[in-house]
């Protein structure tokens, strides 16, 4: 995994977003505040905010390409195939299907609030989809994310509401370790019952997830304020929460939070021996344990590592989106960080563009249900299409080979044995 | 008031109600079964029994409102239901042994495309995206046995347990037997078990492994539609969003309590129905429901780990024992002989 990220073509790509970028700031700044003069323009902060908002869209696709190569268009062709499958859903199911899909394919960029949503929901997606791809590497089915979101958000939660007297600048910090710690613990323990006790990590996740979010809404019902006529934490309070950093949307300096995690999880991943061997155990647990490698204290804190960046999530949700604790506040963010992780197929630096690629998708949903009344889980049928499409590897040969005669026993490779997850119930 | 809660979990009421909850977790277990003894671990149990409850109460509600006959509804959406579930399964079937997709991954596709796909199409059906109230569905008929009453003794008891359980709930006692009956007793059903045994040697055999295998998905589909079907239209009348609440996870952990047994896997099932029911008991005390919802997580947790670790001791003693039989048998043969395994 040597390259170097500076090729013509890269730099070329950064330079470009970087152009586009600056006239898209300069309009969406223009629309927000009315500004008659480019001087007056560029002297707002709000201008430089989203202008570094959009350099960082581009820097994340430029990365996606240099990572993949042209196989970045062999997955966005995955992503179109089943944007199209789920378009001929649309036409049987809805009255009015091209509008629909306008709306889904073209809202999130018509007002600055749904462009905020959709980068807010990427940020959100791209912890998860790290988190994802930290087990997926090791071969590990672990979806212990949504408990540990959940948990990560409780933790955070409780510091932000609880926590007074401290200098400043250091309650945040504080309410964000609180909540990695959490994920981390959380994931500890389906690490260890899967690493020393065998117990498939696949279902003890789901069930800690179920528990998870019982806990949280005994949490929740506990701090909830007496006035409050439904299920919700009172407001953190101003040093608690991430400052926002352009006005009309919900996004805040916690950008640098979510930069500062996929560069720590890539080099964790690709430049230390705990990411070498996490890899290892991926390509080949058997190889990884006659090389030497404890694999079960391994795989025990891949799982416990990938919690800490879930309980991250957990942290920006209560902190900087919500800026308080409300009822579902994961909603199922974890299986969308499947998907995520598959199209950046477990690669670190591919995560942030496919993020924003499936946060599009999801911030056009809303639009469209409200704007189209389809649906909106006519998007999650879509990702269940991409996930189909994309692990099926063999879909592009199923259609090109077309053998003269189906031998009645298939070969061997069936079983696939380096293939097949290691299923044991 | 711990007396009084024991006292209430003895009575042939709450055994009742055991039944009722452990249908939902029985059907899917029996699924999950027949899909593990193939080698074909079957994660879209979930996702297949929202298809199933939702087209059941679907097509249960237009046959009903065209015919006026709600006994006859409710079977022809029986019938809707497990076909739609049996070609969810099938989709699953085809992706991973046609088109060689990752079993899991597609399983859990599999349970997106039923959670979401119900809503999606309820939403257009009935514009309301929670449930389907909207909708007067039919309810599958309960199975009246007033002659237990007439045992001596036991009589009134076994009436309270059994004499009005819904139908759905005797297939699922019944499909233990036939289950057991199928793998044990006849020829495909050996074949099939012998396809997750061993699919290299079966296949070497002339056993179509990929036909078995199919089958074996397909079967599962059914059993995890009537577990489906129950839900939307014996324990409730009508199709809530998600409402089969990780039932499907749950019934990917009790085969492995069960030791892959048809009928180890219906006692862990009642297990797990006895801590469902026992978490609804609580609920009616002041303990928030919460507490009570764990407890059936909690236990497919334990019970995942005492299995797993029986499991693991059971092969360390058949390896003990091969080893022996090996050394004795090996005097005469290399050293290194015995070594391979």
């Amino acid at each position: 995994m040597s390259y170097s990220i500076l090729t013509p073509r890269n730099v070329a790509l950064i330079a470009l977003s970087g152009l586009l970028s600056i006239i898209l700031a300069f309009v969406i700044t223009v629309i927000i505040t009315n500004q008659p003069t480019i001087e007056a323009v560029i002297a707002l902060p709000v201008f430089w905010n989203t202008f570094a908002v959009n350099l960082l869209i581009g820097v994340s696709l430029t990365l996606f390409i240099a990572e993949n190569g042209w196989g970045a268009l062999r997955i966005l062709l995955t992503v179109l195939l089943a944007l199209l499958i789920g378009f001929v859903i649309m036409v049987i199911i809805s009255k009015d299907p091209v509008n629909a899909y306008r709306a889904l394919l073209t809202g999130p960029l018509t007002r600055i609030n749904r462009w905020g949503n959709w980068i807010e929901d990427a940020l959100s997606l791209t912890l998860v989809g790290l988190a994802i791809s930290i087990v997926f590497r090791a071969r590990l089915f672990s979806l212990g994310a949504e408990g540990q979101i959940y948990l990560g958000a409780s933790a955070a939660g409780l510091v932000a509401l609880n926590v007074r007297d401290l200098p400043v600048g250091l309650l945040i910090p504080l309410a964000v370790t609180a909540a990695c710690l959490v994920g981390f613990l959380w994931g500890l323990l389906p690490g260890a019952l899967r690493a020393y006790l065998d117990a498939n990590e696949l279902v003890s996740t789901l069930m800690l997830n179920e528990i998870a979010t019982r806990i949280y809404s005994l949490i929740l019902a506990s701090i909830k304020p007496a006035s409050a006529g439904y299920m919700v934490s009172a407001t953190f309070a101003a040093d608690a929460v991430f400052p926002r950093i352009i006005t009309g949307t919900r996004l805040s300096t916690a950008i640098l939070f979510v930069i500062v995690a996929v560069i720590l999880t890539w080099v964790f991943i690709q430049r230390t021996p705990f990411g070498y061997q996490i890899r290892m155990i991926g390509a080949n647990p058997n190889f990884a344990r006659y090389g030497g490698i404890n694999t079960r204290r391994t795989i025990m804190l891949t799982m416990a590592v990938s919690g800490i960046v879930a309980g991250l999530v957990g942290a920006y949700l209560a902190l900087s989106v919500n800026q308080k604790l409300i009822l579902g506040i994961s909603g199922g963010l974890a299986f969308e960080g499947i998907v995520v992780a598959l199209l950046a197929r477990n690669n670190v630096l591919a995560v942030p563009a496919m993020a924003l690629l499936y946060a599009y998708l999801r911030a056009g949903a809303v639009i469209m249900q409200s704007e189209a009344n389809v649906s909106l889980e006519i998007v999650r049928v879509i990702q269940a299409i991409i996930i189909l499409l994309v692990t099926a590897d063999a879909v592009i040969n199923f259609m090109r080979v077309r053998r003269p005669t189906t031998p009645s026993n298939p070969p061997p490779r069936v079983t696939q044995a380096g293939q097949e997850p290691s299923v044991t119930l | 008031m711990i007396q009084n809660i024991l006292s209430s979990i003895f009575s042939a009421v709450f055994l009742g109600s055991i039944l009722r909850v452990v249908t939902p977790i029985l059907l899917p277990s029996l699924g999950a079964l027949i899909s593990n003894r193939a080698g074909v671990v079957n994660v879209g149990l979930e996702g297949i029994m929202l298809t199933a409850a939702f087209t059941g109460v679907v097509v249960g509600a237009a046959v009903l409102s065209s015919s006026g006959d709600s006994i006859f509804a409710a079977w022809v959406g029986l019938f809707g239901g497990v076909i739609a579930g049996i070609v969810m399964a099938l989709l699953l079937a085809f992706f991973h042994l046609q088109l060689n997709g990752d079993l899991v991954l597609g399983g859990l596709a599999i349970n997106i495309l039923g959670s979401a796909g119900t809503v999606a199409v309820m939403t257009q059906l009935t514009g309301d995206r929670s449930n389907t109230s909207k909708l007067v569905s039919p309810t599958m008929p309960s199975v009246n046995l007033p002659f237990l009453k007439a045992i001596p003794l036991i009589g009134d008891f076994l009436y309270t347990v059994f004499g009005n359980q819904n139908v759905v709930t005797w297939i699922a006692l019944l499909s233990v037997g036939v289950l057991w009956f199928f793998l044990y007793r006849t020829p495909t059903g050996r074949h099939l078990r012998a396809v997750g045994e061993n699919p290299d040697a079966t296949a070497s055999v002339g056993i179509n492994v990929r036909r078995m295998r199919y089958l074996a998905l397909a079967l599962s589909g059914l059993f995890a539609s009537f577990g489906g079907i129950h839900l939307s239209m014996g324990y409730l009348t009508l199709f809530q969003r998600d409402m089969t609440a990780g039932r499907g996870f749950i019934a990917l952990a009790t085969p492995a309590l069960g030791n892959n047994q048809p009928l180890g896997t219906a006692l862990a099932s009642l297990f797990f129905g006895f801590a469902d029911a026992l978490g609804i008991r609580f609920g009616t005390l002041q303990i928030p429901p919460e507490y009570a919802q764990m407890i059936p997580y909690a236990a497919t947790i334990i019970a995942l780990v005492i299995n797993s670790v029986s499991r693991r001791r059971a092969a360390v003693a058949r390896a003990r024992q091969f080893r022996e039989t090996q050394s004795a048998a090996s005097t005469s043969l290399p050293p290194n002989a015995s070594t391979s395994r």
